[in-house]
């Protein structure tokens, strides 16, 4: 934990630990590379991160805070045909609008609780009565906090307009689900992982082969989405989409059952009937299947997650690919990781770190050091003024001031109940709610049950995507309010059932998906690695990764299998106790791990069905889990 | 798993930490419990996770223990979520010989503490292994002074142990998962995390059972 000196000679330097520069770090490191991976944050994951409540609250003070960036003269560090190239240290244009709303009670209604948090000591009003204060930040971004003021203000906010405050007597009226007050959950925050991402893996998406192709699997847990929803003329309906789901269907009629196996079935094929409307609409194709209003918008929506102009190559694309994925895992296509997105990343640095790649947090990249007749960077200056040398340099995009103007809108609400409460209360739920008006966003919702170890029992975290086109909360608080209760919601009789906003946040982040690998005016072995694009799954990650790792090591393996652990067997002759030598290690480790794979297709039956799982596959069915019997 | 017959062996997975600074011999350690091995050379741990010790605890109960070194990131003390996450307990590791090392222990103690917590939210277990004894110089017993200083920092207890002569390894494991043993007694992991997915043992029913019309 001391701080120390970093070495002064790497090969490959990466600043950021987002989702791409987490696999970079790892594949280079997995072949024998010297990797170091820096993040000027205290956290890993960059964007990609997900954060305890009290970690969250935090965070989001920091992203009010200005940075200011010392510039100092490095000139010194230089030799012979060098320049330096400086990096900007802030990324603030990554996450704006940022938006807080409280809309639980500030401590238990009951007993006292008693603060032993200090974000609540300075609270005095009374848990029924509402403070509604607005803070317009200098740089234009708002929090406002319902009923938890002062708790945030710092000096230098002025509270602007205060809104009406809801009567008393309305809260007591609420419906008797005893909801969980603020002060609980700041309390119980350390059991909440809330994510800047909203994204989920397909079961056969590239994320996952990449994941159990290097045995990075075995860092991490997932949940499978259970069900998959759609919000329709007012209600939430589950859309059937495995065999057993149509079936079972309560929703669907007899006729359409059959017309839609029929459909699902023929799809699968590529045919001369679906070549005559490339170009055109999917919305077309699906309308001249006769397949009706119900089907089409299940298909459109929550299948193929495509929009009405859609050309129907494409939508036929994504409604394989879903179907594919189906009943790999599970019901659903989905896999949503225990703890949150934000582990992911860190498998991947784990994976570095045990292969030998050094880990810096708080630590940033000053400037680099290019030659200036084959324009290629020879070294970096990182934050404590050394010189580091290496061959390649990998940066995450807000460093390299690249211009993002794609951005993505995000809400994150925590709630008391399931958007559709049913037999289990731990469901995962992918939602899709299309456009209210034609042309709108289509807004993607994720819901978490408390079993994902993302939020505490008694609630769901709740989160909302769409691509912006105004600020997070002018694009998303309409749907919230039709799907949810706020203690601002209006004609409070009607709705009852509805789950209730304890707490939520809006921010809008930039959308990564259109920043260029190379390029920039940036040195040739530099490569940048954007942040989370706005899609639902990590192909654009995953390939991003594996196409910067080819471009820095053309002729190396990406992420081979790292040896389980408990394959490891050491030489008989090293066995013996106090043998004080075993150079050997190394070698008989890898010829182990050969022996492993070879034994291992030998050992994995192929059928037929799973001709592609088998390929990447190279563990054997070792049951790790506790309390086997 | 619920109950489970007499005549039924009990297995426990149990994920145990070994936390301290560079060079107080934590490898070491590892290599001497696991694999009965000892090297004088100084090796940077590369390439392997965790070690697997197989434990016949009684007639009845099997224990596996996977002790997890704290590769590349042990440096500047930024180990990844994945490092810390669901262990059961920690050995804090340092050397008799450095005393800087013996400083850095209660910060070693407070990161495991603000990272890992049990179930019920206590602190995991967390046994002080005073490492290199073989080399200790004065025989001068600190034992009041340890044992006052484990009270304070939270440990279970302090072992004075030689990787390389074999002193105390065993006992100080044994000591830990007896610990553990005990604040498990309930054993909820398996029964709440039953529908978890590992990537790489795929469910087969699931497979047979749905799959796509
Ligand atoms: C990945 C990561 C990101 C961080 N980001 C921030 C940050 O942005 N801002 C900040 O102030 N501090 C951050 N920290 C520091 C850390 O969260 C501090 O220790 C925190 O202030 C303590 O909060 P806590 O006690 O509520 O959480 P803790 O209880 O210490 O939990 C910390 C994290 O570990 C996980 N965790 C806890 N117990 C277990 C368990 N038994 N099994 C599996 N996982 C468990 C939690 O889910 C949580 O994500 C981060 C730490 C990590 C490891
Ligand atoms: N004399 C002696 N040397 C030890 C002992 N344990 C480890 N060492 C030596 O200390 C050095 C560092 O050990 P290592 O296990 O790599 O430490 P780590 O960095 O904590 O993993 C090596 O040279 C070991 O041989 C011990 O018990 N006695
Ligand atoms: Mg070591």
């Amino acid at each position: 934990m001391a701080a120390e000196d970093l070495p002064s000679e790497f090969d490959v330097v990466i600043l950021g630990t987002g989702l791409a520069e987490s696999v970079v770090a790892a594949a280079c490191s997995r072949v024998g590379q010297r990797v170091l991976h820096l993040d000027r944050r205290s956290y890993y994951a960059a964007n990609w991160a997900s954060f305890t409540f009290n970690g969250l609250l935090t965070w989001i003070q920091e992203q009010n805070e200005s940075q200011t960036e010392e510039v100092r003269d490095w000139s010194s560090l230089l030799e012979e045909g060098e320049e330096l190239l400086h990096l900007s240290d802030t990324d603030s244009a990554s996450i704006t609008n940022l938006q807080v709303f409280c809309y639980t009670n500030e401590e238990d209604e009951e007993e006292e609780a008693e603060s032993a948090d200090p974000l609540n000591t300075t609270e005095e009003e009374k848990p029924e009565e509402f403070s509604h204060d607005v803070f317009i930040r200098s740089d234009f971004q708002t929090v406002t906090f319902l009923n938890q003021s002062q708790a945030a203000q710092t000096p230098g906010e002025e509270p602007e307009a205060a809104r009406p405050h809801p009567s008393a007597a309305q809260s007591q009226s609420e419906p008797t689900r005893k909801k969980l007050s603020y002060a609980q959950l700041v309390k119980e925050g350390r059991r909440f992982n809330i994510d800047l991402v909203s994204k989920l893996l397909f079961s056969r998406g590239s994320l996952v082969d990449l994941l159990i192709k290097s045995n990075v699997s075995r860092y991490a847990e997932f949940k499978n989405v259970t069900r998959i929803l759609t919000y329709r003329h007012g209600n939430m309906e589950q859309v059937p989409c495995s065999r057993a789901d149509v079936f079972a269907s309560r929703q669907l009629l007899v006729v359409e059952k059959r017309k839609l196996m029929r459909f699902l079935n023929s799809c699968m094929e590529e045919t001369e009937e679906q070549q005559a409307y490339n170009g055109r609409p999917y919305l077309d194709f699906l309308r001249d299947q006769q397949l009706g209003d119900n089907l089409q918008h299940f298909l459109l929506h929550s299948i193929a997650m495509v929009t009405e102009d859609t050309p129907t190559e494409e939508g036929l694309a994504s409604t394989r690919h879903f179907l594919r994925c189906l009943g790999r895992y599970g019901n659903t296509p989905f896999l949503f990781p225990v703890y949150g997105l934000g582990e992911i990343p860190q498998c991947f640095c784990r994976m570095c770190a045990v292969f030998g790649g050094t880990y810096c947090l708080r630590h940033s990249v000053h400037c680099l050091i290019v030659d200036r007749d084959t324009n290629r960077c020879r070294a970096v200056i990182d934050s404590r003024g050394q010189r580091i040398s290496c061959s390649h340099f990998v940066v995450e995009d807000g460093c390299v001031g690249s211009d993002r103007k794609k951005m993505a809108t995000r809400a994150v609400l925590i709630t008391d109940a399931s958007v559709l409460p049913g037999e289990s209360d731990q469901q995962v739920s992918m939602v899709t709610v299309p456009p209210a008006a034609a042309g709108g966003p289509t807004v993607k919702m994720v819901e978490l049950c408390s079993s994902t170890m993302t939020c505490v029992p008694g609630t769901y975290l709740v989160h909302l995507t769409c691509q912006s086109t105004g600020s997070a909360h002018q694009d998303l608080s309409p749907v919230v309010t039709m799907m949810f209760r706020t203690t601002e919601s209006e004609e409070p009789g009607n709705e009852h059932g509805r789950p209730f906003v304890l707490w939520c946040f809006y921010f809008n982040m930039a959308d990564g998906s259109a920043v260029e690998v190379e390029g920039h005016q940036l040195p040739c072995n530099v490569y940048v690695c954007s942040g989370p694009d706005g899609s639902l799954g990590h192909e654009h990650a995953v390939k991003q990764a594996e196409f910067i790792f080819h471009k820095i090591l053309p002729d190396e393996d990406f992420c081979p299998p790292a040896p389980n652990p408990e394959d490891i067997i050491y030489d008989g002759d090293e066995g013996a106790a106090g043998q004080e030598e075993n150079q050997g290690e190394q070698e008989i480790y890898l010829q182990n791990h050969t022996e492993h794979n070879a034994e291992e297709e030998e050992m994995t039956p192929k059928t037929t069905k799973e001709k592609d799982k088998n390929q990447s596959r190279p563990q054997t069915h070792r049951n790790t889990r506790s309390m086997q019997h | 798993m619920a109950g489970g017959s007499v005549s039924e062996c009990k297995e426990y997975l149990f994920k145990v930490l070994v936390i301290g600074e560079l060079g107080v011999g934590k490898t070491s350690i590892i290599k001497r419990y696991v694999h009965q091995l000892f090297s004088q050379h100084y090796r940077a741990t590369i390439g392997v996770d965790f070690a697997l010790k197989v434990l016949n605890w009684d007639s009845k109960t099997l224990v596996r223990l996977q002790l997890w070194d704290i590769a590349g990131q042990e440096r500047f003390g930024n180990m990844t979520r994945v490092y810390y996450k669901e262990a059961v307990g920690a050995f804090v590791v340092f050397d008799v010989t450095r005393g800087a090392t013996f400083e850095a222990v209660s910060k070693w103690k407070h990161d495991l503490d603000s990272k890992v917590k049990l179930a019920n939210g206590n602190p995991i277990p967390a046994v002080l292994l005073a490492n290199k004894c073989d080399q200790k110089k004065e025989t001068s017993n600190n034992a009041t002074l340890m044992n006052n200083f484990c009270k304070e920092a939270g440990f279970l207890g302090w072992f004075e142990t030689s990787a390389k002569d074999n002193i105390n390894v065993d006992e100080a494991a044994r000591f830990l998962v007896e610990n553990i043993l005990a604040n498990d007694k309930g054993l909820p992991y398996e029964e709440s995390n039953g529908d978890r997915i590992k990537l790489d043992q795929e469910t087969v029913t699931a497979e047979s059972k749905s799959g796509c019309c």
